[in-house]
Formats: structure tokens, C-alpha cells, sequence
């Protein structure tokens, strides 16, 4: 009978699912190596950025590694912002290089925000490599308290 | 029986998480003169109280954590908490005692001085 035992196909499945899961083990350690994780690239040419709405303004918050202040230009108009910057080479004097993977050095980005905002009170400040910038809303844009009369 | 459970074994001896963070690999560059091999590793927004060196045995094994204090909606999200981890072999010749690490925007920079014994040097040629 073909399939009399049903252990050995029981058995059979079980390899399988063996093979499946250390199959997944490899290809997530082979992908880690490459760096090829999908939520997880930093080899991206352009930084990632989050954009928070707080009501009353945004908060723009992107990773921007070895920029210092003097690196980076930010433009605005209306809700057009463009972020832009480039990163010093630090490859110390005399040094021979065993592995460069921090290659990027220049970027530019640009958004268009959910609004308009009022560039005149944009902060923005660089802090342990993170870019942060609170952009006000313009008085047209922002949330209204609607009484019900 | 014995035979199959011992196929179907799988790794459930990870203890109960409430939350995890996922781990990337920060990129590096690494670098080697005459007297250091260093390394700089890029940690966008991780504080210098939330890294962890460490060295035993050969391997250095490097982590970062970082955490984004989110408030207000999020229009787009790119990038969240994470954990950076990274481990190197370390050779020898390595001086552990004189290891010393810097943090600045957001990037790792880690002196590993080599000892003195593996300093290359110039032998002089005696006259007979």
C-alpha cells in the first residue's frame, strides 16, 4: 500500500519544514551580510527622515551620521523643503583603509509637506546624527477649534 | 518516535520578549596605520550611555541602542528604535588596555592601539 505509514509521511513533512526554517536561516543571514534587509538598508543614498504632525507644526527627524552643522543646507518654500548635505571624508591622514562602507558623502532631498509652512520660524538643529526641524505651520494651515453654536 | 521528534526540533529556548527591537549592522570603515587599527562606525542617535563595547576572547562585539521619542502623528515613517550590533575578530596584537572610544554626530570612533611588540621596526645593519 503507497501510503500505508503514515508516520513516514508525517516524518516526511517534518524534514520539510526542517529544511524550510534552516533554509530561511541562511538566506536571512546571507541577506544581513549584504545588507540587502529591506527595512533595513542604510546604504540608501538619501538619509531616511520621519515626518510627525504636531498640530500647531511638524517635526522632521532624519538620520544624517558625521554631518555637523556646517554640512548640511536646508531650503523652503511654501511646502516645498529640500534637505542637502555633504560629509567630509574622515579617512584620517596616513591610515591605509581596510574596508569603507560609510561611502556616501553628498545627498540632496526633497519633500513636498502635507502644508504650507512659515520658513521664517523653521528650527533646525543637529544633534548626536540626527537632523531635527520643527516647522511651524502657516496660520492658514493650521488645525481650527470650530465651536458649535 | 524517537527518531522524529528529535527531526522536527526547533530553537523555542529564546526567553519571552515584551518588545523587540530590531537589530541592524551599522556601516564601518576601518582603517590601520602603524601604531592603531581604527574604526568608525556610523549610530545615527545613539547616545554614549547606550553603547556597549565589548571584548573577550578575540571578538569585540559592538552595540548601540537607540530610541526615538515619537509624539503627534507620523506623516511617514522611515526609520524607528533599533539596536546596532557588530561584531569584529580582533587580532592579537591588539593593546586591550589602551582601547578607547570616541562619539561624535552620531558616529563611533574607536581607537584599537597595537601593542608594542607588534609595532613594525626598522633594524639597523650593524658595520662588521
Amino acid at each position: 500500500m503507497m501510503f500505508g505509514n503514515w508516520k513516514d509521511i508525517d516524518r516526511m513533512f517534518g524534514t520539510l519544514d526542517l529544511l524550510n526554517s534552516r533554509m530561511d536561516r541562511v538566506m536571512n543571514e546571507f541577506n544581513k551580510t549584504l545588507g540587502y534587509d529591506p527595512n533595513w538598508t542604510v546604504t540608501d543614498s538619501v538619509p531616511r527622515t520621519n515626518l510627525y504632525d504636531k498640530g500647531e507644526h511638524f517635526e522632521i527627524l532624519a538620520e544624517v551620521p558625521g554631518f555637523s552643522k556646517e554640512d548640511l543646507n536646508v531650503k523652503i518654500q511654501g511646502n516645498y523643503l529640500e534637505v542637502s548635505g555633504t560629509r567630509k571624508i574622515d579617512a584620517p591622514e596616513g591610515y591605509c583603509c581596510l574596508r569603507t562602507e560609510r561611502g556616501t558623502t553628498t545627498f540632496l532631498r526633497s519633500f513636498t509637506l502635507p502644508s504650507d509652512v512659515d520658513s521664517a520660524r523653521v528650527e533646525a538643529m543637529v544633534e548626536n546624527g540626527f537632523l531635527t526641524m520643527r516647522l511651524p505651520k502657516t496660520e492658514a494651515s493650521k488645525p481650527k477649534q470650530i465651536t458649535i453654536s | 518516535m524517537g527518531e522524529r521528534t528529535d527531526l522536527v526540533k526547533r530553537d523555542k529556548t529564546h526567553p519571552e520578549t515584551t518588545r523587540r527591537i530590531p537589530k541592524v549592522r551599522p556601516l564601518v570603515d576601518i582603517y590601520e596605520c602603524d601604531n592603531e587599527i581604527l574604526l568608525h562606525a556610523d549610530m545615527p542617535g545613539v547616545k554614549k550611555e547606550d553603547i556597549a563595547i565589548d571584548i573577550d576572547n578575540g571578538k569585540l562585539h559592538l552595540s548601540g541602542v537607540r530610541g526615538i521619542k515619537a509624539e503627534g502623528a507620523a506623516n511617514w515613517v522611515e526609520f524607528g528604535d533599533v539596536e546596532y550590533v557588530r561584531s569584529f575578530s580582533v587580532p592579537q596584537t591588539i593593546d586591550l588596555e589602551k582601547i578607547n572610544a570616541e562619539l561624535k554626530d552620531g558616529v563611533l570612533r574607536l581607537h584599537l592601539p597595537k601593542s608594542e611588540a607588534a609595532k613594525p621596526r626598522q633594524i639597523e645593519i650593524k658595520a662588521a
